[in-house]
């Protein structure tokens, strides 16, 4: 059994490492470019979801490469993710690819089946020793993640561009070649640190999980964008543009407000890990509440939720991305313009798909951080400098 | 506002309904439980282009077109009523939901449509116990005002509406005759009335679709999606009119009872979550295996989300098990009326050359 699944950010290095804890055999898709991109758009119905048209040029990917089992997560509704695995099961199927999909579905009730599919997965793995791997794998995830938002926040800080990002790019290899727990952690934080280096912040830093703290850098504090949305846009760079290095590099911090390990957390894992993370829910639901009285599946609650949370951060403005046709980013959309009203605070929505352009791309976010930028020395030169 | 977040309403207060959307699933069960609750009731008038237009300038243009024209029906009930009534349809069968866009409907519309009368804003949920389409109505008399009885009674006689309704739609009679079946007789007239009794189910029309008659060679068209877009003119450029001057007969995916689309949909290795999606689902299998249709057309709108999920699967499992001709017509605003006519028509003459092909004279 030669195990794929589909790319989001660097999710791989935590489900490859998972997995081959466990003795399973991986075959890690090629990275997302045009071509998987155009092979998936090629196979998938017209009005799919981005990622769903990402995914199977990932998976067609891989199968050329060997693999002959996909692992997915399933889900029971209200939105698309959770028919995915049906939809892109007949596309396989149609195209004349044998491999077999194994869905891992949220525990419903039922966990023995979850715990079936593991089983099947690992050739019958003690669950303890699948504890272990999941352990091991969240520390990876975990690590990715501390990385990225040390990353976002030097950049901006950055004389010349690139330093930081090279930084990171050999602290996520180190992060994937950790062999374990104790290695992950060492990784991780000579990671954060060198990357922290580069920008030549030498600020101390701790996690909080929470909202970036604008390290004072030569140009004064930056500009703070928060970043919301549908969560495979957010954390795909080649889906989303390349969006956060894009504002980087034009001295904006960028915050992205839900990171995979804190999706994972919410949707994956199991009630006791929940019930920590239910105080942030309910303050995102409750920001949310004036204008949004309902969750509406994938991630429009806490679009608007966290929307209404960067502007009591003080942020300059909220980037919203979402894929060409998302439902509950569509609910979002509607609401959002309203939510700037209000708080006097600019967001602009972005609806990405294998037709947007990079030309286009680049001119709204130029036009938007400018506004910011105005709109930041009107307010007056006692918050603009430090 | 009184303190519960509903508009105060005397009796004889007018309560209007948005003709768009899940109103045409649901109709005859607001119009029967409003006017028990001692309200009138205006129906917004029929979709048109113009009110399309309007709504959708108030709309993302990411919306798709059910979701606008539902603006637009809003829009057109302003002026002419004391409260708006914009019912939050999370579930309406356990295990399932309607669609993200419906979830965060009333929100959209509050924050988008402006002069907003008072709305009525309540969350109908099978999923979550106490909040199904009985429970939330009953809750609603008290919050009205009503007494507890009142509410039960308006609760009941809107329940035995839709249960006539429904029954109506699955024997095979169209919207408008279903619904008129549903909320005239001694149920309209009398608000407040004793209970129905009998007058209310007149025998169904003999004319089943399940035991189809001969047709002398026109063919049997399976009209399949949502019902808002199989049932409203407006927004399906009169398809069904369209379709039958072009000599086809036609049935449709709300012809299945809620047992046709379990015993179809409990076939599958995943059930569709979507209650819609079910039944377009079930339709599809249903129809294919009937033996007696000759095409099916699936009505979707532009860049709907179920639609192209569920719409996938039938299409590519009808094609891989079937011979049957299979369409996709994706309506949205701009859709133009000429090609359209274009395409039936091919579609149209295609039927009948394969039922002239396969002798196809019998039923
Ligand atoms: S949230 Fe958006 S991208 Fe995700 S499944 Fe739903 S429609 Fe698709
Ligand atoms: S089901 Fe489709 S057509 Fe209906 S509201 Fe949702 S996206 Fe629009």
């Amino acid at each position: 059994m030669k195990v794929t699944f589909a790319h989001m950010g660097n999710l791989w290095i935590t489900v490859k490492t998972i997995l081959e804890d466990l003795g399973v055999e991986v075959v890690v898709p090629p990275r997302p470019s045009r071509r998987s991109l155009e092979v998936g758009v090629r196979h998938s119905p017209e009005f799919a979801c981005f990622p769903l048209k990402m995914n199977i040029g990932d998976y067609i990917g891989a199968i050329e490469r060997g693999a002959d089992t996909i692992v997915m997560v399933g889900g029971v509704g209200p939105c698309r993710l959770g028919h995915y695995a049906q939809v892109q099961a007949e596309i396989l199927r149609d195209l004349g690819y044998r491999a077999e999909m194994v869905i891992l579905e949220p525990p419903r009730g039922h966990f023995s089946a979850l715990l079936d599919k593991i089983r099947y997965l690992t050739g019958g793995k003690p669950i303890s020793r699948v504890v272990r791997a999941l352990r091991f794998g969240w520390e990876k995830l975990y690590a990715l993640d501390c990385l990225d938002r040390a990353l976002v926040r030097t950049r901006p800080l950055e004389a010349v561009p690139g330093g930081a990002a090279a930084a990171h790019r050999r602290a996520v290899a180190a992060v994937a070649g950790a062999a374990g727990v104790e290695a992950t952690r060492r990784a991780r934080d000579e990671g954060v640190a060198a990357v922290l280096a580069a920008g030549g912040a030498g600020a101390a830093w701790e996690d909080d999980g929470e909202a970036g703290g604008g390290l004072p850098g030569r140009n004064g504090t930056p500009l703070r964008v928060g970043i919301v949305g549908e969560i495979f846009m957010v954390a795909e760079p080649f889906a989303n543009q390349d969006l956060e290095r894009r504002l980087g590099e034009m001295g904006v911090e960028v915050t992205r407000a839900l990171y995979v390990s804190d999706w994972v957390r919410i949707n994956l894992l199991l009630d006791t890990l929940r019930l920590r993370r239910r105080s942030r829910q309910s303050v995102v639901k409750e920001a949310a509440s004036p204008y949004l009285g309902h969750f509406v599946g994938g991630e429009g609650l806490e679009s608007v939720g966290e929307t209404v949370l960067y502007s009591r951060q003080g942020y300059d403005g909220v980037i919203h991305v979402a894929p060409f046709t998302c439902m509950p980013e569509i609910v979002a959309t509607s609401l959002l313009p309203e939510v700037g009203r209000d708080l006097d605070l600019p967001v602009m929505s972005l609806f990405l798909d294998e037709h947007s352009g990079e030309a286009g791309l680049a001119t709204r976010l130029e036009a938007f951080v400018d506004l910011l930028a105005r709109r930041r020395a009107r307010a007056g030169a006692g918050r603009a400098t430090r | 506002m009184s303190a519960n977040g509903l508009p105060r309403l005397g009796s004889g207060a007018v309560v209007g309904l948005p003709r768009a959307l899940l109103h045409y699933e649901l109709y005859p069960f607001w119009r029967v439980l409003f006017e028990r609750l001692g309200l009138k009731v205006v129906v917004s008038p029929p979709t048109t282009r113009d009110l399309i237009e309007q709504g959708a300038r108030r709309s993302v243009d990411e919306a798709c077109l059910p979701v606008k024209a539902y603006y637009g029906h809003v829009m057109a009930l302003r002026d002419r009523v004391d409260a708006v009534f914009l019912p939050r349809l999370v579930s309406l069968l356990r295990g399932t939901y309607t669609c993200p866009k419906l979830l965060g409907l009333p929100d959209m519309v509050r924050h988008n449509v402006g002069r907003l009368p008072p709305p009525i804003i309540l969350d109908f949920d099978e999923t979550k116990r106490g909040s199904g389409l009985g429970d939330a109505a009953l809750a609603l008399g008290p919050r009205l005002g009503r007494t507890g009885r009142q509410a039960s009674e308006a609760v009941k006689a809107a329940l035995e509406a839709l249960g006539v309704f429904r029954a109506a739609l699955w024997a095979g009679l169209s919207f408008e005759e279903a619904a008129a079946r549903a909320t005239q007789g001694p149920l309209a007239d009398r608000p407040g009335g004793g209970p129905s009794g009998e007058a209310l189910r007149p025998p169904v029309r003999p004319t089943d679709w399940r035991e189809p008659a001969a047709l002398n060679g026109r063919p049997r068209v399976a009209l399949v999606g949502h019902a808002y877009n199989i049932f409203d003119p407006g927004v399906n450029l009169d398809l069904r009119r369209k379709l039958v001057g072009l000599g086809c007969h036609i049935l449709t995916s709300e012809m299945l009872s809620h047992e046709e689309v379990q015993a179809e949909s409990e076939a599958m290795p995943k059930e569709i979550f979507w209650s819609s999606g079910r039944r377009i689902m079930a339709a599809v299998r249903r129809f294919r295996r009937a033996g007696f249709v000759d095409g099916i057309i699936h009505v979707i709108s532009f860049a709907c989300g179920p639609d192209s999920m569920v719409g996938e699967i039938a299409e590519r499992e009808t094609r891989r098990e079937s011979a049957l001709p299979y369409m996709v017509l994706t309506i949205d605003e701009h859709t133009a009326e000429a090609g359209l006519v274009t395409r039936l028509e091919a579609f149209a003459d295609m039927l009948r050359r394969r039922r002239r092909k396969t002798g196809g004279e019998g039923p």
